[in-house]
């Protein structure tokens, strides 16, 4: 990778590595993850249950000591030098974690006070999540929702360039789902780096600009979701597919034959088809755009993962 | 310094630690209060009411019997010079008998209810190490904290500073409180002070600091140590039980030496007296002869805490860096 293009990676793992020793043997949680998220937008960072996602979100963050590899934040080598970076990372790891004793307000003041900052900032964040009045309720009075405004509000105390989210949509309401989306965008435009760590493949396929797919702890694949997503295809029907077929390939596209139907995949805009098949003589009762979606993509990549097939793998987090 | 200010902050902010702060004042008042009123002076009311016990007693049957018997052989109830006519007298209650009432004595109170206002402090300020640290770690906060502060270390020295502060100004205040009432006691008891013993006390109360400090510093590395406070109560428990019972099968009569009350109590009184078999004298008849008694000094008591609590210090350091943070 060239200087220029490494330089404007916020997070980059190289041969990243993690096992667990137990009374069970070893396992291997994260094996060997190669993963690159570029400065700005919000990147999609997905896999099943058990990929590897949280621990290595917990790697980067300092939680977790890998058993092998590299990691850097910002060009910064972590965990060595996680200290002096840390400030410019907002993290939400697994679920929300506060004193349920204590209000929203000084679990957040606590946090604030660490990193120097006061109860200004402290009151920004709430109002910025939208629990300014309910700030000096103690935690434990909070519904789920409300702990994850809580937990993204703590991560608005450093002024983040980068936040890590993982599952950040957990346990909210319809309205409460979107205004975090909307957060989250908001934040990607702002020119914070965002790693959204989900399950929820249309979150990611909304409001995420590029993703990488993890399974058993590897890379799958990663890219712009866009590109990710692949090539548009088109189901047809016409009322003679053989000629239609023979017609459509003869200017190079890729026909598949479905009992009466043909699926043809093409980057071509679909009225070439409509030209080429009329300059054919052939007409057209149907056609309908078929475009792969994030869960196709995704189901498919990671076929091998929930079936269990993967040998050097037992189970991640 | 601004994680030391944030960690007296959440310190002062734990409903649990403010309750156990509370015990650590209440509790050696009732000490003290307890003293006082076991040492309080014989009204004219405890007299009649001993008058009126007495008279009880004295009508009782066997008072009679008794007196009789004695009659018929005063030097059996006597001694050899014993007579007839003073059976009656010996043998019957009088009053006095239910008097009997201790007075303040300063010297006594540092080495029982001082000692153990002592003790029972440091059990409180383990508590409160305890519950510090365990609250975070159940509750998963602690994961947050490192989150802002990723120098596991500094974190872990902020919450340790933090708790033995607390338990130095808590020992300190506490322990005031406690002699400063102890000496206005003995001042309305009119009861005259020996030279030398309130430097006795102080040097005592010192010590008694350090021990208080210290056990809330163990109670905090420990937990630290287990991420749990259920895991360090019962260890507590444990050593407490199962231990002294372990030490006492495994080095029989010489036991005593290595007791934690044994040591702490060396330390913090600046010298512990203690029985122990091995060291009794026979005569040749195989009688004990002179006492079996052994002295544990204070650098004996306290090196052995010291040990105690280095060594939780070092493995919770070495945990707290090393361990994945779940």
């Amino acid at each position: 990778m060239a200087d220029t293009a490494r330089s404007d990676l916020v997070i980059e793992t190289t041969g990243l590595r993690k096992e667990f020793t137990g009374r069970r043997g070893t396992r291997v949680a994260v094996a060997d993850l190669d993963l690159a998220v570029p400065r700005g937008g919000v990147h999609g960072f997905l896999g099943p249950n058990g990929s590897g996602k949280t621990t290595t979100i917990r790697m980067l963050l300092g939680l977790a000591t890998p058993t092998a590899g590299a990691m850097s934040l910002f060009g910064t080598p972590v965990p060595e030098r996680l200290p002096d970076v840390i400030g410019r990372v907002g993290a939400v790891v697994e679920s929300p974690k506060f004193s349920p004793t204590f209000t929203a307000r000084q679990n957040l003041l606590l946090l604030a006070r660490s990193v120097g900052a006061g109860r200004t900032v402290v009151d920004t964040a709430l109002a910025r999540v939208g629990l300014a009045e309910r700030a000096d309720d103690r935690y434990k009075s909070y519904s789920l929702g409300m702990k994850q405004r809580l937990a993204i509000a703590a991560t608005l105390l450093k002024s983040p360039d980068l936040l890590i989210l993982d599952e950040p949509t957990n346990g909210l309401d319809p309205a409460g789902i979107r205004e975090i989306r909307v957060l989250i965008r908001d934040l990607g435009d702002a020119g914070v780096t965002v790693l959204l760590s989900s399950h929820i493949l249309a979150e990611v396929q909304q409001v995420c600009t590029s993703a990488t797919i993890i399974g058993n702890g590897r890379m799958l694949t990663s890219g712009n979701v866009e590109d990710l997503l692949g090539s548009t295809s088109y189901r047809l029907h016409v009322s003679d597919p053989v000629a239609a077929a023979a017609a459509l390939e003869a200017v190079g596209m890729t026909v598949r034959r479905d009992g009466g139907s043909l699926d043809v995949v093409t980057d071509a805009p679909g009225d070439r088809i409509t030209r080429v098949l009329a300059d054919a003589g052939l007409y057209l009762s149907e056609l309908t755009p078929v475009r792969a979606d994030l869960e196709t993509v995704f189901l498919e990549l990671t076929a091998d993962d929930r079936m269990g097939v993967t040998p050097t793998s037992q189970e991640g987090r | 310094m601004r994680l030391l200010l944030v960690e007296l902050t959440r310190l002062r902010w734990r409903r649990s630690v403010v309750v156990l702060l509370l015990g650590c004042l209440v509790v050696p008042l009732v000490l003290l209060i307890g003293y006082g009123w076991s040492t309080r002076p014989i009204s004219d009311s405890d007299i009649r009411q001993a008058k009126d016990l007495a008279a009880q007693d004295a009508s009782q049957p066997w008072v009679t019997d008794e007196i009789e018997r004695c009659g018929s052989d005063p030097e059996q109830y006597l001694g050899p010079d014993g007579v007839a006519a003073d059976c009656a007298t010996a043998i019957t209650p009088t009053y006095e008998n239910y008097l009997y009432r201790g007075v303040v004595d300063l010297g006594s109170v540092r080495e029982e209810v001082g000692a153990a206002a002592i003790t029972i402090l440091t059990g409180l300020m383990m508590l409160v190490g305890t519950t510090f640290a365990g609250h975070d770690w159940n509750t998963g906060s602690m994961s947050n904290q490192f989150l802002f502060e990723p120098r596991r270390l500094r974190v872990w020295a902020a919450k340790g500073l933090a708790v033995t502060m607390a338990g130095a100004v808590v020992g300190t205040v506490v322990l005031a409180l406690f002699w400063g009432g102890a000496a206005l006691l003995a001042s309305s008891r009119e009861v005259t002070t020996p030279p030398g013993l309130w430097g006795t006390i102080v040097a005592t109360q010192a010590r008694g600091v350090l021990a208080i400090a210290a056990g809330g510093l163990l109670g905090y590395a420990l937990t630290m140590l287990f991420r749990s406070t259920v895991a360090t109560l019962s260890l507590m428990f444990g050593v407490a039980i199962a231990g002294s019972l372990l030490i006492v099968a495994v080095l029989g009569e010489g036991a005593t030496r290595w007791l934690l009350p044994t040591n702490f109590l060396a330390f913090v009184l600046g010298g512990f007296s203690y029985y122990d078999g091995s060291a009794c004298s026979y005569s040749p008849d195989g009688m004990v002869s002179g006492n079996c008694e052994r002295t544990l000094d204070m650098a004996g008591g306290g090196l052995v805490l010291a040990v105690i609590v280095v060594a939780a210090t070092g493995l919770s350091l070495w945990s707290t860096r090393r361990r994945d943070v779940p």
